[in-house]
């Protein structure tokens, strides 16, 4: 009923509050408030279980000292209403009749530490410092816990933005509310972004992780062998379509070949390619019979139905066009060889529909 | 059936592996070898498979899909055994007629059947057909009779007969001269006596050795060692056993391009095989023989084909040559003996073992013993491979076997050797073809490339395509050859674009005699053999380039336009619709004209002008020049 008049000792209207005494003895609350002040710290005192409560629940003190004996309420009911509203909140039990019972209880129940009145300001003062790094630590990690299930914390807060906008729709049209509600909203802003960017990371390292045991495969493949190094190369470019430098970098350390040297392979021979090729290639035979019979006008043709030059992969990474030299198929020349399947000097027409079936198509053709 | 403990026991299992054939009366030989694929042969066989099995015909017919039979131009290819009745072109909505025609026995498909055009006559049986008619197949023979996959196959038709003769009875050194009289010459390009390699590699002292097979084919235009290795995987292996037996090796090698995807997984599957029979591994046919093969994937370099660039690559390098002070037989692979042959080559070897030096000896030339498979393609109707004896002449191969040229053109030249050959013009046709008759006349067998031009054909732009194949495949290891090929390369380019000069033959004349005597590798030394090849035949060519800006054949491209015969042209826009850069209008007449400044030649107009309307020419660029009204005056430059 006189909540009001204990609670007017509070001096200080940051928050988190610092330190909240729950004692019925004012003396002794009024002293313990005069120390933990000298010391910067903010705190109130309350004098009833009640008032103690109804600060603890709007200002989310740091620690909290409780007298076991507090009127309206045993120091052992506060400690649990406490822990439930509050768990962040670091409790410190002090009495006038200390007995190692009511001490063994009060730790059970989560009292940080247990002091005997009359309390010297230094062990106060100690003690309160050591509360305060602990309720830190415990922010920390409750902070953690949320940051991890940052997906949760953002459902919760758009349940309260649900909540402030019925609110609102209720007719409550207090510039506060939308300041709140805007402040809410960038907030859910915020969190989704940083969850999406790491989820991105996420995947990012999962993909390298796999990349990097699909690479130990091939290799264990080849039983480590240095002298293997063009073969792996030339399965880790069947599976991936190019030589990325994360792997070509793995592969120079599990081969203890330096990477100079399989950057020279890299370039030596055809079959590499050190840039991303399209989902699908397109080998245009440019081989001797092949060219006796028009290779070249093949060529023109494909590359203006793809609208890319030989040597060159769409920006959708569908396709790259490619020249070879034989692919063995001479008597069907001019050949094609798009993906697995041969052609026999394909006309616009077919190339177009060739195309289009491949572009629907989600996976690459599986043919022999 | 599990190993082989003896040679003897091979008999046992060829019996039983030829009645397992025989328990049908009928199979369906469908070729499924690279080129068939492409023109749909699998989807043809499993339709057949699907009409035998709906007709519950299954227990006396069967379908084998098998490697390449040859006739490529004609697939898919389906022998109908043991008739050998041979179907061409063959389409799945064909496949309940043919298996009518089989049941009921009422002849053939007729419009299946080979024409031949001379009398009109239907030809059914394959060894008929001209084109199979003067070949002598004992290397692709088996490739129209075995399913390659299935080692047992190859067992019915004799297969491994020649390891358990080797193995049963023959010392290393009777193999040796059996090979080294046959006088069996190498298929891959230099045409040098195998005896005399696997004799030098025998006798180096180091140990251990290697023998392997070069299945690097990197010949544009050749394919014949893709489809052995393809449709008959265990005949160069069981060659490449033999031959590890005879010059002591435990460790072989296939060097297989990986353009070849097929190739590779067919010799993979076959080692396998092998290895489960007990004719590969430990102690092969129960004797202290002990041979294994690994597959190695080239990664698509031709100067990788070369023996010491290959060995490089298999140790896992870039695949240069280096200087051969020492060969590769003595001092190849991780600095051991090792002996290289191509696929061809080894493939020969069971064939000598079982039937004899002197019965191989019967075929071919003096120097040229045995037979070689040509790629024979290009302007050349019946586009395939072909095994001929050494020693036939070209022109019975071309025009008895290849039917001559297509739509009636003129035959102009011959280009064999690949990269590293030259061209033979049509007054040298009569030559028979053996390894040195070729290299007399400039050009070389090598791998058997075989690639027929026709009047349309442009030997300058034939010297300059070879030309720059080359200068993009050499390594650059050494100055004659990539300076050399350049500077060719600038010339060729300057002619091909009506900016040649007098002198300039004499010039490349000049810088290939440079290149063959100071480069270090093969690949430079004959580099030259393209230009000079042509330039010895074909010279007025040239000098038209030069001299008159004007290529005849109307492909070097700079020096030809496009136009529309306007009289012709009955304005169907299949030309409008094919140009890739917008250089077609309709003019006023109606009818189609060509803006010549937006032309890039590219003669997609030209393949688009329906053959019955044929309005689009070739024209000099030189009288485009001079007329600034372009097409609307072609009849009276013409004229
Ligand atoms: C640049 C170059 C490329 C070659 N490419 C091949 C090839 O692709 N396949 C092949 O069998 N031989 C090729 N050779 C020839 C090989 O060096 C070697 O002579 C041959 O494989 C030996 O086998 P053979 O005696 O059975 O012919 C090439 C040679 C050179 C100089
Ligand atoms: S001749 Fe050409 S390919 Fe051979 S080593 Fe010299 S540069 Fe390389
Ligand atoms: S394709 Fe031939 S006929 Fe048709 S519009 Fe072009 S030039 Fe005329
Ligand atoms: S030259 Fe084109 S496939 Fe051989």
């Amino acid at each position: 009923m006189h909540a009001s008049n204990q609670v007017a000792q509070r001096r200080s209207t940051t928050f988190p509050l610092d330190v909240l005494i729950i004692d019925g003895d004012k003396g002794f609350t009024r002293n313990c408030v005069k120390t933990i002040e000298s010391s910067a710290y903010t705190v109130v005192g309350a004098n009833t279980a009640q008032a103690g409560l109804a600060v603890a629940e709007t200002s989310h003190p740091r620690v909290v000292i409780v007298d076991w004996n507090t009127p309206g309420g045993n120091g052992l009911e506060i400690l649990k209403s406490l822990a439930e509203r509050e768990p962040t909140a670091v409790p410190v039990v002090v009495t006038a009749n200390a007995t190692v019972d009511a001490a063994v209880e009060a730790m059970k129940h989560g009292a940080f530490d247990f002091l005997a009145k009359p309390v010297d300001s230094e062990k106060l003062l100690e003690t309160v410092r050591r509360g305060l790094d602990l309720s830190s630590l415990r922010k920390e990690a409750a902070g953690a816990e949320a940051e991890t299930d940052a997906s949760k914390k953002y459902d919760l807060l758009l349940q309260g933005l649900d909540v402030l906008g019925e609110a609102y729709s209720m007719g409550i049209e207090k510039k506060q509310l939308l300041d709140e509600l805007t402040f809410l909203e960038n907030e859910a802003k915020y969190h989704a972004e940083s969850l999406g960017q790491i989820k991105k990371k996420e995947r990012v390292i999962l993909d390298i992780r796999n990349d990097l045991a699909e690479v130990d495969a091939i290799l264990r493949k080849y039983d480590f062998q240095k002298n293997s190094l063009i073969q792996v190369l030339l399965d880790v470019q069947e599976s991936f379509r190019w030589l990325p430098r994360h792997i070509l970098n793995w592969i120079s350390g599990r081969l203890n070949i330096p990477i100079r040297e399989i950057y020279v392979i890299a370039n030596f021979y055809e079959a590499f390619s050190l840039a991303p090729r399209g989902r699908h290639t397109i080998h245009v035979c440019t081989g001797t019979a092949c060219h006796v019979r028009g290779a070249s006008e093949t060529l023109t043709r494909i590359s203006s139905t793809l609208g890319i030059a030989a040597g060159e992969t769409d920006k959708d990474q569908e396709f790259t066009l490619e020249t070879v030299h034989c692919i063995g198929c001479c008597a069907l020349a001019p050949v094609v060889q798009i993906d697995k399947q041969y052609y026999r000097d394909p006309s616009k027409k077919e190339l177009e529909k060739i195309i289009k079936t491949l572009k629907q198509e989600k996976e690459e053709p599986c043919l022999a | 059936m599990s190993r082989l403990k003896k040679p003897a026991d091979l008999k046992k299992l060829k019996k039983e592996a030829v009645a397992r054939r025989g328990a049908k009366k009928t199979w369906l030989a469908v070729c499924t070898g690279t080129g068939c694929r492409a023109y749909g042969a699998e989807p043809l066989a499993d339709s057949f498979e699907g009409e035998i099995a709906r007709r519950g015909i299954a227990d006396t017919v069967g379908v084998r899909r098998t490697g390449c039979h040859g006739f490529c131009e004609r697939g898919p290819l389906v022998v109908i055994q043991p008739e050998d009745t041979c179907y061409l072109g063959a389409k799945p909505k064909n496949v309940p007629d043919i298996i009518d025609r089989l049941t009921t026995g009422e002849g053939n498909v007729e419009k299946l059947l080979y024409l031949d055009e001379a009398n009109g006559e239907r030809l059914s049986r394959l060894e008929q057909i001209p084109f199979y008619k003067h070949q002598k197949r004992i290397l692709l023979e088996n490739n129209v009779l075995i399913d390659p996959s299935d080692i047992l196959d190859y067992i019915a038709v004799g297969g491994y007969s020649a390891l358990a003769k080797v193995l049963a009875g023959m010392a290393p050194e009777d193999v040796l001269k059996e090979v080294t009289d046959a006088n069996l010459r190498g298929r891959g390009g230099g045409g040098f006596p195998a005896g005399w390699k696997w004799e030098t590699t025998r006798d180096a002292p180091e140990e251990p050795k290697y023998v392997i097979v070069n299945a690097d084919e990197g010949d544009p235009g050749a394919y014949m060692d893709r489809s052995i290795l393809e449709g008959n995987p265990h005949s160069v292996l069981e060659g490449l056993i033999i031959g590890a037996y005879t010059i002591g090796a435990s460790q072989g090698f296939i060097y297989v391009r990986q353009e070849y995807p097929l190739a590779r997984k067919h010799a993979e599957r076959a080692l396998d095989q092998a290895r489960e029979y007990g004719l590969l591994g430990r102690n092969i046919l129960g004797t202290d023989f002990s041979f294994d093969v690994k597959i190695h994937r080239g990664a698509g370099a031709f100067v990788s084909g070369e023996s010491s660039a290959l060995m490089c690559a298999i140790e896992g390098h870039v695949g240069e040559p280096r200087p051969k002070y020492i060969h590769t037989s003595e001092k190849g692979l991780w600095g051991k003996p090792s002996c290289l042959n191509n696929v061809e080559t080894w493939a020969n070897v069971p064939h000598i073992i079982n039937h004899g030096a002197e019965w191989f000896g019967r075929m071919g030339t003096e120097k040229s013993k045995g037979t070689k498979i040509f790629s024979l393609v290009g302007k050349v109707k019946n586009t395939g491979l072909v095994e001929v004896p050494m020693g036939i002449t070209l022109r019975d191969i071309i025009f008895k076997i290849g039917g001559g040229v297509p739509k009636g053109k003129k035959f102009k030249a011959v280009q064999t050797g690949g990269p590293s050959g030259g061209v033979i013009p049509e007054s040298l046709l009569d030559l028979p073809v053996d390894f040195d008759e070729l290299t007399k006349v400039g050009s070389m067998m090598g791998s058997g490339g075989m690639i027929v031009m026709d009047e349309n054909t442009c030997m300058v732009d034939t010297a300059r395509y070879y030309t720059n194949f080359l200068a993009h495949e050499s390594c650059g290891k050494c100055v004659p050859c990539r300076e050399g090929l350049r500077q060719t390369l600038e010339i060729l380019n300057r002619i091909a674009a009506g900016r040649g000069k007098e002198g300039d033959l004499a010039l490349l004349e000049e810088l290939g005699e440079f290149m063959e005597a100071a480069s270090l590798c093969a690949l430079g030394q004959s580099a030259p053999f393209p230009v000079l090849s042509t330039l010895k035949y074909f010279r007025k060519e040239y000098e038209e380039h030069i001299r008159e800006k004007r290529c005849a054949a109307g492909v070097c491209t700079e020096l030809i336009a496009y136009v529309i015969d306007q009289e012709k042209c009955t304005a169907c826009g299949a030309c409008f619709r094919n140009c890739p850069v917008d250089a077609i209008n309709k003019s006023k007449d109606k009818v189609f004209t060509i803006i010549q400044e937006k032309c890039i030649k590219c003669g997609a107009c030209y393949t688009a002008c329906p053959d019955k309307f044929s309005a689009v020419v070739k024209v000099p660029a030189t009288t485009m020049q001079k007329q600034s009204a372009g097409a609307a005056t072609l009849h009276e430059t013409k004229a």
